[in-house]
């Protein structure tokens, strides 16, 4: 489990506080998407996952490590990987294997446990036909799948994903949120930040940020049923959502609290049917 | 796409030899560059050609190499053309000064200098960057008693690897952006195009700095920290090594044997 107690964060000393008492608990296996506007703070509280950024005030703990304590740092890399939003920054290899082997490589593993694990990473995010490819040579979707590979070679318990589909293509993004629910399936704690309403519908559970704080917690259904709260902070909802809302303001009887496509079919059938 | 001198991977010989062995024979080959007479090094660089050729690399990809330091090239045949000290017998063909010994020296040392280009391309784009730096690293290796951090040194040399073509693609895009704009390098005088330049570079710089701020923060993240490490590739000296180590021997034993005879 992953806990946050009261964790404030600024960048600056003089500056305004990115995170500003955030009290959070993430389980073992739970998928959760964080949404809010821009410079709310998503950012600043993934990187606190990994212990890439330390609470000034508070405290962060990753399966029971503080990530206050330098020598459990290590430990937590392993346990969570971090998929950045731009995966050219992100990877350091040349080559794709290359890139993957990384992280067991910082583990100091022996050089065949770094080549059993780059080749089950591979495998895993589905690349494995693009190991001797240049990364120069490949598309964004592709370079997205590799980073994932590349955090995949640590085996970490939860995987933090920074908006992982942002400047992708349809097919490249649905391949990316394939491979990130194959990864839920198989037991990866998924935390991922989107500003895609349709993909945080999806998930078990939609954390809201607002300037710092958490502003809504809980199901999809519960979060996008608070309507005007999210206009607040100008979130708007899943079209679905919207669609059936506007329905409903039209006279007909349909639920608005409905979040996926396949739901949102049901009643309008049910509707059809009726008349 | 840059791909120029980047490692593409392949299956002949060449791609199977040992880095170490590689790395080696790609240092010989340019001390006997710069050393010996033109006829042996115009037979070097044939056989440099010949063996980029029937390895994958094409005429363009070495053109490509060749081309960004065509400037220092004109350089070299010029200073070796307009400075030419031994012109015994020279034909002086302008009131320049320029004698046919000259632009002879000229053209050898500008044959030396894409001989050298050809064997680096050989070497960078038959070896996978990863064994590259493996094999640096296997040299540098007694240095570690002199405290040099050579396991650091490993990893800058991977990351340069990495980010050299990122940052002239880097560098393209801006171009393309000033020239989108209706500026860039192509079609003003000198002094706005030194301002478009200067803001070119200042583009490069920027993007550069804030790249390697994020790339140092991924690093992190996937448990970097300075020291040491091991690494996926073992190197092996194999039986095709050993040949190809006698093969080139004996064909350096034959080269310095006719720069002898020749000088």
């Amino acid at each position: 489990m992953i806990s946050f107690k009261n964790v404030h964060y600024r960048y600056e000393p003089e500056g305004i506080e990115a995170l500003r008492g955030v009290s959070l608990e993430i389980k073992d296996h739970e998928h959760v998407v964080l949404i809010g506007p821009n410079g709310c703070g998503k950012t600043t509280l993934i990187q606190h996952l990994n212990a890439l950024l330390l609470p000034a005030v508070g405290s962060v703990t990753v399966d029971g490590l503080d990530t206050q304590q330098a020598h459990n740092h290590a430990k937590i890399r392993t346990l969570v990987g971090m998929v950045f939003q731009n995966p050219d920054n992100q990877i350091i290899g040349t080559t794709v294997e290359e890139d993957v082997a990384f992280g067991p490589e910082n583990l100091r593993l022996p050089p065949a446990e770094i080549r059993k694990r780059v080749a089950e990473a591979l495998d895993r995010a589905e690349i494995g036909d693009l190991s001797l490819r240049n990364i120069e040579n490949l598309s964004g979707g592709e370079k997205r799948l590799v980073a994932i590979a590349g955090v995949l070679a640590m085996r970490p318990r939860y995987i933090a994903f920074d908006e992982p589909t942002a400047f992708l293509d349809p097919a490249a993004a649905d391949r990316v949120l394939e491979i990130i629910d194959k990864l839920r399936q198989e037991g990866i704690g998924i935390i991922h930040i989107t500003h895609n309403m349709a993909q945080a519908a999806l998930a078990e559970r939609v954390v809201v940020m607002n300037r710092g704080i958490i502003f809504l917690d809980g199901t999809p259904r519960e979060i996008f049923g608070k309507a005007d709260e999210l206009q607040q902070i100008d979130i708007l909802l899943p079209q679905v959502t919207q669609i059936l809302i506007k329905l409903r303001k039209s006279g007909l009887p349909v639920c608005t609290d409905i979040v996926n496509v396949d739901e949102a079919v049901g009643q309008i059938q049910g509707l059809i049917k009726k008349a | 796409m840059y791909d120029t001198g980047t490692f593409i991977a392949g299956q002949t010989l060449i791609y199977k030899l040992d880095p170490r062995v590689k790395l080696a024979f790609t240092v010989t080959l340019s001390i006997f560059i710069l050393w010996a007479s033109p006829l042996p090094i115009f037979s070097l660089g044939v056989i440099l050609l010949l063996t980029a050729l029937t390895n994958g690399i094409t005429l363009r990809t070495v053109g490509q190499s060749v081309r960004p330091l065509l400037l220092f090239i004109i350089l070299i045949f010029l200073a070796h053309a307009l400075f030419a000290s031994e012109v015994e017998g020279a034909l002086f063909v302008s009131y320049l000064g320029i004698s046919l010994g000259g632009i002879q020296g000229g053209f050898i040392a500008v044959w030396r200098f894409l001989c050298l280009i050809v064997a680096a391309v050989l070497l960078t784009m038959t070896t996978a960057p990863s064994r590259l730096v493996a094999a640096i690293k296997y040299f540098l290796h007694p240095l570690k008693f002199l405290r040099v951090p050579v396991e650091d040194i490993a990893v800058m040399i991977t990351l340069a690897l990495r980010m050299m073509p990122a940052l002239l693609l880097q560098k393209k895009k801006i171009e393309r952006a000033q020239i989108a704009r209706g500026g860039g390098l192509r079609r003003f005088g000198l002094w706005v195009r030194a301002k478009y330049f200067l803001s070119l570079v200042l583009g490069v710089l920027l993007g550069t700095f804030r790249r390697a701020d994020e790339l140092a923060l991924a690093m992190e993240a996937r448990a970097y920290a300075r020291g040491e490490r091991t690494s996926a590739v073992e190197l092996k000296i194999r039986q095709v090594d050993y040949l190809a180590i006698l093969l080139f021997c004996l064909m350096i034993i034959i080269f310095i044997a006719l720069n002898l005879f020749l000088s």
